[in-house]
């Protein structure tokens, strides 16, 4: 089977797939002659390890250093770097970022842990993995790992008692899954699927495969009962399926038993400050000179509290940080690079806004629901606010003034999404709102609503970000120009959602768009009324979410549309059409300004010490897609010393 | 003394009733996160949570479970029986991983006592001895500032100032390489060079409190008769002191064995949580702040223990060290 589908002509393909088979088409890898870890020499000399070319896969992945951003480096070091919470030991995935497939630095789709994926229509994927890759215990990683995963867990009543994870389905249809061989499985669905790669690739992705070997353990289909139940017992479980759930870890690291294809696997049992990560001795990637990667031996994390971190960076406590810090320390920063031997780099930061104004035109109060879904009113808050001024006093004149919309770093990027009604004209605002009628005013010089009450309108905030509480300190300023006044009103965030889902708020502030370097591949969800975590359309996002039960159906033609258009995505059979339909929405989106972006772009300052090499000057910082670190390959940062 | 069981119970009940305030739980605080960094795939074991901590159960029921009156699964396993329940930020057992981090803050608070203790003492008898003396004068200003100073403030300062002119690392107990060390003496060695800043930094404001006091009780004792007869009498001056005013004026020394205990464990949040500290103090905000309500409820309610323990052993060391107060008590029953 998965051989026709090879033989198909690329056309039939969608380019997603032409570009993963591309990929693929063999690197000489064979003809490496691999070279063995200093670390683990020792252990390989004494018995304990098999020699790197059997711990290798027959194909490793030979990761490709093109002699500027990226060099071939020298194996050994410990890395050390900051968290803000113990939980956040995940990030070791997140930067290490071993995926069946996985972004490139170009935000491209390849395969990583898999040797080639085929994919037909986006309908069909048949997965094919590298023959002899091992898990971080040589234990071997087959389709058996996948297998286990969907019949005995995700399947598994006692596991999963909400039933197959969601993400799966499309249209309530989960996949069938086929394993077809030791090193093949195929997951298809009757409908497209275009998500699937990427929830594989994402920065906390969809596991669908598990250490079999190791789980097997503690599952009561494999284990002796009598054995399993006095495990628990002793893990203070109630139940087998509990102590499955803790100890299967995938993706958290707090289990340094669970075995990994991650670059290092975590070594130190929480609870714990100093959390300590080991190279996996089995990793399938190699440099271009045959080195098994990762470079660096170990990462030594520490914990300490976010506040700190900025100020311990500073002190050359770090050898790459990012975490925790934020722009405003950049000065800070760059004022301590002598004193301690390190550079600070400012990457891309990919939200559509750092920040962005969400009227709500599901609000309660009757005036104010009409008022927010005029699109002149929207207009005429956005070019009422001074972005030139917000940004030359809060980011010395670093962002982009832009709307709520992708970033040039997007191929869908386009000028005037960015600048539509951003230009700061208080004429035109006083204008728009004269057109509307608001035309009275108190004596104060506020504009009247039309029952006579005041036009102050109070922006809530989840209070945990004072950047947020700044910025609406000059947009205060900038709207009592067109008599409008402005008051802050800040909660908590559990409370500020439940307000704004129930139609309590006028209007809220919070970040923009998740991913704003989206390609026409990636959904345009974000644009239409999908979500009840939507600010600006709670009501209509939870009439989608909850099909129907809940909220209320969207009743305005603009919205409406974006619904319709994200339909016809789902739909899309090529990439031309996806772009199409991504710009109608984009142009849709910030024509009427559904949420009003104040500025984007804000860099992120990257401490890198001196020593550290491949870490590339810019970058962009972003979670999904992005794994931070991880697009640009941690395992390959290496320390010239 | 049989007083303390209603009153821990009362405690227990209101601690955990304000933990609960709040709307949501720790379930679905996590939801939000998870979300707001775009990590739907994390959510599929929620409900499975939520199930296994039992807060799909209503609030009065949560507390019974917690103390230990109230069957889980058909077996009590709360606080009454000595299990202090389940940590969903840790997934560990709340004792497991309160021990760890007991031990720390007792060290820091014992040098902490210490120092209050050694500083204030001389200070305070050489005020009231000399007072209105040059001294007297600058240890009052000096006294002042400690107490004004937000003590927060003062630990960002002297952090960074060690940091840049001492090459000490910013926060913690240990340098790197003792943090995961057994116990030697070098790693005890580096501790105490860690500890002298936490220590000025808590005991400050506690130093200048009780110089204050211990001024202010001596100077109302050295006016006293029996201090102008003994004086009167030929006793040398020193003797005089020790022997006489100084034991009189030593009860607030004692009484405040209460409150420092249950500092011990509270009292230095903020300065651990600036500092860095392994302490519990920064724990027990975590916890809060992220609704994490049998670490958290624990933990207020070991405080509540320490402080009615802390207060109890105040007033039985009174009664030992001042006859007037075990008079006054045997008098009364």
């Amino acid at each position: 089977m998965s051989v026709w589908s090879r033989l198909l002509p690329f056309s039939a393909l969608t380019p997603v797939a032409a570009a993963l088979i591309c990929a693929t088409a063999a690197l000489p890898a064979w003809a490496l002659d691999y070279k063995e870890p200093t670390m683990l020499q020792a252990d390989v000399a004494a018995g304990k390890l098999p020699p790197v070319a059997q711990r290798l896969p027959a194909t490793p992945l030979v990761e490709e250093m093109d002699g500027k951003t990226r060099q071939v480096g020298k194996s050994g070091g410990d890395a050390r770097m900051l968290i803000g919470r113990a939980r956040d030991v995940r990030m070791i995935s997140v930067y290490g970022y071993s995926r069946l497939v996985g972004y490139d630095e170009k935000f491209e789709l390849k395969p990583d842990i898999l040797k080639s994926i085929d994919v037909e229509d986006d309908r069909v994927f048949t997965m094919h993995l590298r023959p002899g890759h091992k898990w971080s215990d040589g234990k071997p990683f087959t389709s058996e790992d996948f297998r286990y995963w969907w019949e005995d867990v995700t399947n598994n009543k006692d596991l999963s008692p909400a039933g197959p994870i969601v993400d799966l389905m499309i249209e309530g249809e989960l996949p069938k899954v086929e394993i077809i061989d030791k090193e093949t499985v195929r997951y298809s669905w009757s409908r497209r699927n275009p998500f699937f790669l990427q929830r594989l690739a994402g920065a906390a992705p969809l596991y669908i495969y598990r250490p079999a070997h190791y789980l097997k353990q503690f599952h009561a289909k494999y284990a002796d009962k009598a054995a399993l139940e006095a495990k628990a017992e002793e893990a203070n479980a109630r139940s087998w399926a509990e102590l499955h759930n803790r100890l299967d870890t995938m993706g958290h690291f707090t289990n340094p038993d669970m075995p990994t294809l991650e670059p290092w696997n975590i070594a130190t049992r929480p609870p714990a400050i100093r959390f300590v990560a080991v190279r996996n001795p089995y990793f399938h990637r190699v440099d271009p000179k045959g080195m098994q990667l990762p470079y660096w031996d170990r990462l030594i994390v520490n914990q300490a509290d976010g506040k700190l971190i900025p100020a311990k960076s500073a002190a050359g406590e770090v050898d790459v940080q990012a975490r925790n810090i934020a722009f405003n320390n950049f000065t800070f920063l760059k004022e301590n690079e002598k004193r301690s031997a390190y550079r600070t780099f400012l990457w891309r930061t990919a939200r559509g806004s750092q920040m962005a104004l969400y009227p709500n035109l599901n609000a309660n109060d009757p005036v104010w629901r009409e008022l927010n879904r005029d699109v002149r009113f929207r207009r005429a808050l956005s070019v009422a606010i001074d972005r030139q001024g917000i940004n030359a006093s809060l980011y010395f004149g670093l962002a982009l003034e832009s709307n709520n919309t992708v970033l040039p770093d997007s191929p869908l990027f386009k000028e005037v999404y960015q600048k539509a009604w951003t230009e700061f004209d208080t004429k035109l605002a006083n204008k728009l709102l004269d057109e509307i009628g608001l035309t009275k005013r108190n004596p104060d010089g506020v504009r009247l609503l039309k029952d006579g009450r005041p036009l102050e309108i109070i922006v809530e905030t989840s209070g945990e970000d004072t950047e947020q509480t700044d910025v609406l300190e000059l947009i205060r300023d900038n709207w009592q120009k067109v008599g409008i006044k402005l008051f802050t009103k800040p909660s908590q965030r559990e409370v500020l959602k439940n307000r704004i889902y129930a139609g309590e708020t006028t209007m809220s502030i919070w970040y923009g768009l998740e991913n704003g370097i989206p390609t026409a591949a990636m959904s345009p969800g974000e644009l239409a009324p999908l979500l009840q975590d939507s600010m600006q359309w709670p009501k209509w996002g939870q009439f989608y979410e909850t099909k129907g039960q809940s909220g209320e159906a969207p009743d305005m033609p603009a919205p409406k549309e974006l619904f319709d258009l994200y339909g016809e995505w789902l739909n899309a059979t090529n990439d031309q059409q996806r772009t199409e339909i991504w710009h109608k929405m984009l142009k849709t989106y910030t024509e009427n300004e559904f949420s009003i972006g104040i500025v984007s772009g804000v860099p992120q300052p990257v401490v890198v010490g001196n020593a550290v090499r491949n870490v590339p000057e810019e970058g962009i910082y972003n979670f999904d897609p992005g794994a931070f670190f991880g697009v640009y390959r941690m395992s390959s940062f290496w320390f010239d010393r | 003394m049989l007083i303390m069981i209603p009153t821990l119970f009362v405690i227990s009940a209101l601690v955990f009733g304000i933990i609960k305030l709040p709307p949501g739980d720790f379930i679905s605080n996590r939801i939000q996160e998870l979300k707001s960094q775009g990590e739907s795939g994390a959510l599929d074991k929620i409900e499975f949570l939520r199930q296994q901590y039992g807060l799909d159960r209503p609030a009065i029921e949560q507390y019974a479970i917690w103390i230990g009156v109230w069957p889980k699964d058909g077996q009590f396993q709360g606080i009454l029986q000595g299990d202090w329940g389940w940590s969903m930020e840790y997934n560990r057992p709340v004792g497991e991983l309160v021990g760890d981090r007991l031990l720390l803050t007792f060290i820091v608070n014992f040098a902490t006592i210490l120092f209050v203790y050694v500083v204030s003492f001389p200070i305070g008898v050489y005020s009231a001895v000399r007072q209105y003396s040059i001294g007297d004068y600058s240890f009052t200003l000096l006294g002042y500032l400690g107490l004004a100073t937000p003590n927060f403030l003062l630990a960002l300062v002297l952090l960074y100032y060690s940091n840049v002119h001492f090459g000490l690392q910013i926060g913690g107990l240990f340098d790197e390489q003792y943090i995961d060390a057994p116990w030697s003496l070098a790693k005890i060695q580096n501790l105490m060079a860690h500890l002298l800043i936490p220590t000025i930094v808590i005991g400050t404001s506690g130093t200048a409190a009780m110089i204050r006091r211990l001024r202010a009780n001596l100077l109302d004792e050295l006016q006293k008769q029996y201090v102008v007869t003994g004086r009167a009498k030929g006793l040398p001056p020193l003797r005089l002191l020790i022997k006489y005013p100084i034991r009189m004026a030593l009860n607030p020394f004692v009484a405040e064995i209460g409150a420092i205990l249950r500092q011990a464990v509270s009292g230095s949040v903020i300065v651990s949580v600036v500092m860095n500290l392994p302490t519990s103090g920064p724990m027990l905000l975590a916890a809060l702040e992220s609704q994490d309500q049998y670490l958290a409820g624990s933990f207020l309610l070991f405080l509540a223990l320490l402080t009615v323990v802390g207060v109890l052993i105040s007033d039985l060391l009174l009664a030992v060290l001042d006859p007037r107060i075990r008079l006054e008590g045997g008098a009364q029953k």
